[in-house]
């Protein structure tokens, strides 16, 4: 957590890294409710950034995804994550439907000498707030998934990071051929800025060809 | 109107006595009269000018009449004088008043001149002020003009290279293609030749499937008849067997009856028995000996002909489970060939994809091609930097060119309107010092024309202020010519200010043109900058920075699509070896007659081996027969008489006939020949030249037709030949 002086302005490399880790799990969590990855019986709803958000009660995705913060919240302090890639598949197909992008600046002085940085801590919850009330938004322009889909986590890292034992490096990277691109807003801590983007697949083609 | 008190007299110099002629009247001009003068030694305060012609008056010394018209003339003078009094007066007034207005005029024009003069002096320290801001941003805009040019020179050489780089690219890529092309037509050969290889090695397959059945086939046929033969010289032997023991038993029961016969020689020695009854004995019982000797070798001879039976009965029974083997094998072999088919399937799948896969020929260059894409994909990572700070920088430099022409474009306005305000008053000041000059001359010319007219009136008051008119005039002169001058070099500086001003404006323009390529360079740039993100939002990235790692424990597969994933790894690992046994395969396929399977190709091996060694034996058996047919041929052309060749023929409906050729060996020519058909049992004769000939046709009806009987046609020709031969 950012470190609350009086002023509560002053924030860390440690603090920073778990603001965007918690952002992240939260943002997954969003997603995978809006988008219908699970079904709605199976989130449960809690207060964050000013929202009512909803987080999910299956404990397989729970563990997962704190799993997964631990580790994002690592790669962050060591300023050697890139990007986080949520992938949503098709169960059946496999094939790729969207790819929820978020995409990471690190300010490579901090990480180096560890210096602090200076934001209030309102001014980023209210950017998150707006990132997450866009994800709420996203299903009025979003294709509709009417089968049955499946997530998984990409996460882009340096070469130089050593992949953990519950990790694995992959040569494919889920793309999605010819995507439509929606640009959401980004949140900046001063020390990590996240900037997200979704590249769906493009469903005129499909329609065309129905037609 | 006449002064009562008339104006003090100026001091004149002593002039001789004027002569004034009266004005003529009508009658009198005929007469003149001399006036006489007296010297000028009277009182000043009485000397009026307008009392001369009194004084002269008073001197006339002439009559009443003289008088009254010197009067007459006199007050006609004195009136002429005072109009002219009165005009010069007058003109006095007026040319006071011009003095006046003049002099007002010359005020206002001085107030104006100095008015003038410090605007004069601002417009030059605001000019002077103005040139230095100008001369500061002219420097300025060449610092920057020069700035710029540097900039763009290095951006044209990093054009150029990049020109160079793109050029290289491009022909380093059309090299690839090429290479490419010739890799993929070289890939094409070798395709075709391993397929036709591959087609080669199908149709050897074939034929030695065909071979292996047939030879399994014949082996069978053999192992049979070996079979066959084998039982008949096991009952062979066990004749044989009885009857060696029987021999044996013969042989004892000899051996017995010789002992007691050589006791009874030795006996009969003694009781001195007939020599001839002991020597036949003794020759019976060696005859016996021989025989039994006879019989002693032929059952050995059965007993290593019984050796070599079991010895081809072990052979037939390995050659059985051999053929056993073989046959449990012949499945698994389809079992290869089908795997065979499948692996020949992925591997043309395979091929279709590096087909697909442009600048891929083999399965090693995938890697390679990934790996140059990956270089490709950080090369245009590298290249986007660069053209985002490129970009960055442009916007700064558009964004500082563009307050400069702004700033400029403001100066240049104010300048302008500077200027025309200067070069307004500019030409106030001439139009003003114009007509100060015109009027000047005009006042001049009143001036020396009432000077000249004073000087006739002998009017010296007006003179003097016109000639003070003159020297103020004349002291004004130098003052309105530095006037001039400085108008003069206003012009010029005014001038030079506008070529500034038009070089500037030209500077402006080039500038702005400037802007606009930029902003159309900003635009492309921004373009590929959209471009390029939309790369990156894509997801691509670059290997040599980035790797993509993910969680192994996903959600979404259960336990039973773990085991299919096990499964499908095992699966792809043995066709991964399988495909690897292939690639070995292949390349050991140069030799022919090899099998798919090493076992397969042992078994071949031990094929051949009884092969040979079946050939052998067929070729000792031929040749034995040859020597036994030979000496039968040879022994049946001497009893006989006739040389006898046999050979095997087809009939028109397929059936086998054989055919004899009889040549007698007392034939007188090669053209005697008998020959005959043996069908089934039956023997007929066949008409040739020799049997055609009367004589042998009539013997052939006789013994062949008639009495059926060969033996004593061909007996009856031999005597006939003999005898003719004998005779001849």
């Amino acid at each position: 957590m950012a470190s609350k002086t009086a002023a509560k302005d002053i924030i860390t490399l440690r603090g920073s890294a778990a603001i965007v880790s918690e952002f992240f799990g939260y943002a997954a969590n969003s997603i995978l409710y809006n988008r219908g990855v699970y079904p709605e019986e199976s989130f449960g709803k809690v207060k964050k950034y000013g929202l009512p958000l909803l987080l999910t009660k299956d404990e397989g995705v729970k563990s997962f995804i704190a799993n997964l913060n631990a580790q994002l919240s690592e790669w962050l302090e060591a300023g050697k994550l890139q990007r986080v890639v949520l992938v949503i598949m098709s169960m059946n197909t496999g094939e790729v439907l969207e790819r929820w992008n978020f995409s990471i600046e690190t300010d490579n002085e901090v990480v180096e000498k560890g210096v602090s940085r200076e934001k209030s801590d309102k001014e980023i919850m209210r950017e998150i707030q707006a990132i997450m009330r866009q994800i709420a938004s996203s299903i009025t322009y979003l294709p509709c998934l009417d089968e049955q889909c499946v997530f998984d986590v990409l996460a882009y890292t340096d070469t130089d990071v050593a992949v953990p034992f519950t990790w694995m490096e992959s040569s494919d990277a889920k793309l999605i051929a010819n995507p439509q691109m929606v640009k959401l807003h980004s949140f900046d801590t001063k020390i990590h800025k996240v900037n997200t983007l979704v590249s769906y697949k493009n469903d005129e083609e499909e329609l065309d060809d129905e037609e | 109107m006449m002064i009562r008190t008339p104006v003090p007299k100026r001091a004149r110099p002593i002039e001789p006595a004027p002569i004034i002629e009266s004005p003529p009247t009508g009658s009198d001009h005929h007469r003149q009269l001399a006036i006489y003068e007296d010297p000028p030694s009277a009182d000043p305060a009485r000397r009026e000018p307008y009392h001369e012609p009194l004084q002269q008056s008073e001197h006339m010394l002439c009559t009443y009449q003289c008088r009254q018209m010197v009067k007459a003339d006199f007050l006609d003078a004195l009136s002429n004088a005072e109009k002219q009094v009165q005009d010069y007066q007058s003109q006095l007034a007026e040319l006071s008043d011009n003095f006046r207005k003049a002099d007002e005029e010359r005020k206002t024009f001085r107030e104006k001149l100095s008015y003038a003069e410090q605007e004069l002096a601002a417009a030059k320290g605001r000019e002077q002020a103005l040139h230095d801001q100008l001369l500061k941003e002219v420097n300025d805009s060449h610092e920057r003009l020069k700035k710029e040019l540097e900039s763009s020179a290095k951006l044209q050489t990093k054009l150029e290279n990049e020109q160079n780089l793109h050029k290289k690219a491009e022909s380093t890529a059309a090299a690839a293609e090429d290479k490419s092309r010739e890799l993929e037509a070289k890939l094409g050969h070798i395709s075709q030749s391993i397929e036709k290889e591959k087609k080669r090695l199908n149709n050897e397959l074939v034929h030695l499937k065909r071979d292996s059945k047939f030879s399994i086939s014949k082996i069978t046929v053999d192992l049979e008849k070996m079979e066959f033969r084998a039982q008949s010289s096991e009952k062979e032997v066990e004749l044989l067997r009885k009857q060696q023991e029987d021999l044996q038993s013969k042989f004892s029961e000899c051996f017995h009856h010789k002992s007691e016969l050589e006791k009874k020689l030795t006996s009969l020695s003694f009781e001195d028995v007939s020599p001839k009854e002991s020597d036949i004995l003794v020759k019976h019982l060696q005859e016996e000996l021989r025989n039994y000797e006879s019989e002693v070798r032929e059952a050995r001879k059965l007993k290593s002909a019984h050796e070599n039976i079991e010895l081809i009965n072990e052979k037939l029974l390995e050659e059985k489970s051999r053929r056993e083997r073989a046959e449990l094998q012949l499945p698994k072999l389809h079992e290869y060939e089908l795997k065979i088919n499948e692996l020949e399937d992925e591997l043309s799948a395979w091929k279709l994809m590096i087909q697909e896969i442009p600048g891929v020929s083999c399965r090693d260059d995938i890697r390679l091609r990934i790996s140059a894409l990956q270089k490709e994909v950080i090369d245009n990572l590298k290249k986007l930097g660069d053209v985002n700070a490129h970009l960055k920088q442009m916007e700064v430099i558009l964004d500082k060119t563009q307050l400069d022409k702004q700033k400029t474009e403001t100066e240049a306005v104010l300048a302008k309107e500077k200027a025309d305000r200067l070069e307004a008053e500019v030409k106030r000041m001439n139009v003003m010092l114009s007509a100060v000059s015109e009027e000047r001359n005009v006042l001049k010319t009143a001036i020396e024309d009432f000077k000249s007219k004073n000087e006739q009136a002998g009017g010296n008051a007006s003179s003097s202020i016109m000639q003070e008119l003159g020297s103020s005039i004349l002291e004004r002169e130098p003052y309105i010519k530095e006037l001039e001058g400085d108008l003069f070099a206003q012009k010029e500086i005014n001038t030079r200010q506008r070529d500034e001003i038009k070089s500037l404006h030209d500077r402006l323009n080039s500038e702005a043109r400037r802007v606009k390529s930029l902003e159309r360079e900003n635009d492309r740039l921004r373009s590929e900058i959209f471009l390029l993100e939309s790369k990156i939002g894509h997801g691509d990235f670059s290997a040599a920075n980035t790797k993509v790692l993910r969680m192994v424990n996903t959600l979404a597969v259960g336990n039973d699509a773990k085991q299919t994933i096990e499964a499908l790894q095992s699966e792809l690992q043995r066709t991964k070896e399988k495909l690897q046994a292939l690639e070995e395969y292949k390349s050991q396929s140069g030799n022919s007659g090899k099998m798919v399977d090493s076992y397969m190709s042992g078994k071949v091996a031990q094929l051949k081996e009884q092969i040979a060694t079946l050939e052998k034996r067929e070729e000792r058996y031929k040749t034995v027969f040859a020597d036994r047919i030979s000496v039968f041929r040879r022994a049946c052309c001497e009893l006989f008489g006739y040389k006898i060749v046999m050979d095997e023929r087809q009939h028109t409906n397929g059936i086998p006939v054989t055919r004899f050729t009889l040549q007698s060996i007392y034939a007188m020519n090669d053209n005697e020949k008998l020959e005959f058909e043996y069908e089934s049992g039956n023997t007929n004769i066949v008409e040739n030249s020799y049997t055609s000939t009367s004589e042998i046709s009539q013997q052939v009806d006789i013994f062949v037709r008639k009495m059926n009987s060969i033996p004593a046609f061909t007996a009856n020709l031999t005597v006939e030949s003999f005898n003719r031969r004998t005779l001849s």
